[in-house]
């Protein structure tokens, strides 16, 4: 597998594919593209995606070869340089330093409450902004928003504070068209973030609290890797578990039969899993080549610049039957949702405790009736971040 | 150089060798063992690399360390209190030369 050869397949160029289309409805896209290859050049995102299952996974668990820290990253400039865009051994000591804080002991014993809390104060507005309401706008972005506030140790902040700074820093993450304004209120919440971490750290050495500031302001980690990874983790955190929220119960609204099926034996991790195989939140993620290398058979230059299309990748027919269908049947296989290898999702238990433990159990069984809004479909979109941009309901 | 033997559900196993300093989870990746995943290479972060110990090796294993405690509770297959363990956290070499494990039903 690790064996470079010369004899490797060149890698065919997709020039009709458009970031328009992508971030419309991106499937029919890879459905194409994989007729004729796993790994596609795509100049219109300056980028080789790779789409097969095989190709992704491979390319995850091999950071000699596929380095995460990108030359001219666009991630770097907008939140500074996090454990995210590093590879072994300096992303390994970023991450232990997180320590216990996004882990299943600490979610039990603090984050729960946290999380059970918020829910009912966002239900309750959900409830309040009666039935029509979009629930992404009225329950899971502020929901999603509070949670991670709290994990994070923003006390000087508030959740429409996290949610401005997570867009402005994703946006300047995906601004590929380099347009000046992205750029502008990406450095505004750049600013704010610094400001707002340089003002907490001393109150909690002073007091720690268990959250990741806190853990983080005693750890010896260098000002500038935790404002970073801070960054990374507003960026990662709020919207990925608020579209797995919005999705599933999207999807589970419009499969009735696999919503009773789910609601009856409390299946609510099967929802949770498929919808996220189904609808990745981060479709797409970026690595480099490190050396002339060959992969699935195609040749690779060094200093390729890689999209890894997870959002492909759990579609592959390959590997899942029917894969285009919402399936909370289908037998379970590891999807590529929260990635894999040494960067696989720190928060993954926080978006399981969060979204599976409390918000949709409860949301269906506190909202009797829910059902889609019968006159205003759903809104889905997005290529990177992909999800339900808003989800209006019913309920009796 | 280290050995693995996986036994998996009815009476077929597969024996694995491995270098010193690898682990049973890798080893089963790397020779694409079924039924052992390793989605977090290792980290114990994803319990989805859990394996039954046999009881003759259980007396040679590093003890159970904070992380990989709270992540046992977190496996698919029921846990087993003697047994269960993480393949990632069980490095082979020195004093680990040989472990047979059995491959739970599920790790998703
Ligand atoms: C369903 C929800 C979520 C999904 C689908 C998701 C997905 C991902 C993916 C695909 C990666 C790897 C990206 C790469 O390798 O380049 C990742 C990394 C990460 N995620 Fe998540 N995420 C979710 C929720 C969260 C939450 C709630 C948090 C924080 C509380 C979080 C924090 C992180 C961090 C810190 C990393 C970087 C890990 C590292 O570099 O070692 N994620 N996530
Ligand atoms: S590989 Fe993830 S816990 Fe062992």
């Amino acid at each position: 597998m690790t064996v470079d050869t010369t004899e490797a397949r060149p890698i065919p160029a997709a020039d009709w594919v458009t970031i328009p289309d992508l971030y419309e409805d991106p499937y029919p896209i890879y459905q194409r593209l994989r007729a004729q290859a796993p790994i596609h050049w795509v100049p219109a995102v300056n980028r080789y995606l790779v789409i097969g299952y095989e190709a992704c996974h491979a390319i995850e668990l091999d950071q000699q070869r596929f380095s995460a820290d990108e030359a001219q990253s666009l991630m770097k400039r907008s939140m500074g340089h996090s454990m995210l865009r590093k590879d072994d051994p300096e992303h390994d000591v970023e991450r232990k330093a997180y320590g216990g804080v996004l882990r299943p002991k600490a979610i039990k014993q603090r984050w729960e409450a946290v999380f059970d809390r918020n829910y009912a104060t966002y239900a309750a507005r959900l409830r309040a902004a009666g039935p029509g309401a979009d629930l992404v706008a009225e329950f899971a972005a502020p929901y999603a928003a509070e949670n991670l506030r709290v994990v994070l140790g923003f006390s000087n902040a508030t959740q429409q504070d996290l949610q401005r700074w997570s867009q402005t820093l994703i946006d300047g993450t995906g601004n590929y068209a380099d347009d000046p304004q992205v750029w502008a209120a990406a450095e505004r919440s750049s600013r704010e973030v610094d400001e707002a971490v340089d003002e907490m750290l001393p109150a909690l050495r002073a007091e720690p609290d268990g959250s990741l500031l806190s853990v983080l302001a005693t750890s010896g980690m260098p000002l500038d890797s935790v404002r970073a990874n801070l960054k990374m983790t507003i960026g990662g955190g709020l919207n990925e578990p608020r579209d797995a929220l919005a999705t599933t119960v999207w999807a589970l609204l419009a499969h009735p039969g696999q919503l009773a099926s789910v609601r009856s034996a409390g299946r609510w991790s099967d929802a949770f899993e498929e919808s996220i195989r189904w609808v990745a939140p981060i479709s797409m993620y970026p690595r480099e080549a490190t050396r002339d290398t060959e992969l699935c058979g195609m040749a690779i230059p060094r200093g390729a610049r890689l999209g890894v299309v997870v959002g492909a990748a759990n579609r592959d027919p390959g590997v899942f039957a029917d894969p285009d269908a919402y399936d909370v049947d289908r037998p379970r296989k590891p999807h590529l949702a929260f990635g894999g290898g040494n960067h696989f999702c720190a928060g993954a238990w926080i978006a399981r405790a969060s979204v599976v433990s409390i918000a949709l159990p409860r949301l269906f069984a506190q909202f009797p009736g829910l059902r889609l809004a019968p006159s205003r479909p759903a809104t889905i979109g997005g290529w990177v971040f992909r999800g339900v941009l808003s989800l209006p309901v019913h309920w009796d | 150089m280290p050995k693995v033997v996986f036994h998996h559900h009815g009476d077929t196993s597969t024996v694995v060798e491995a270098d010193a300093g690898s682990n049973v989870m890798r080893a089963a990746v790397q020779n694409g063992v079924a039924g052992i995943v390793g989605e977090c290479g290792g980290q114990a972060m994803c319990a989805t690399c859990h394996v039954y110990v046999r009881e003759s090796h259980l007396g040679a294993l590093p003890p159970i360390s904070e992380d990989e405690e709270e992540m046992l509770d977190c496996t698919a297959a029921p846990r087993d209190d003697r047994r269960s363990r993480l393949g990632c956290q069980l490095t082979l070499g020195e004093g680990l030369e040989e472990v047979e494990v059995d491959v739970p039903g599920a790790q998703l």
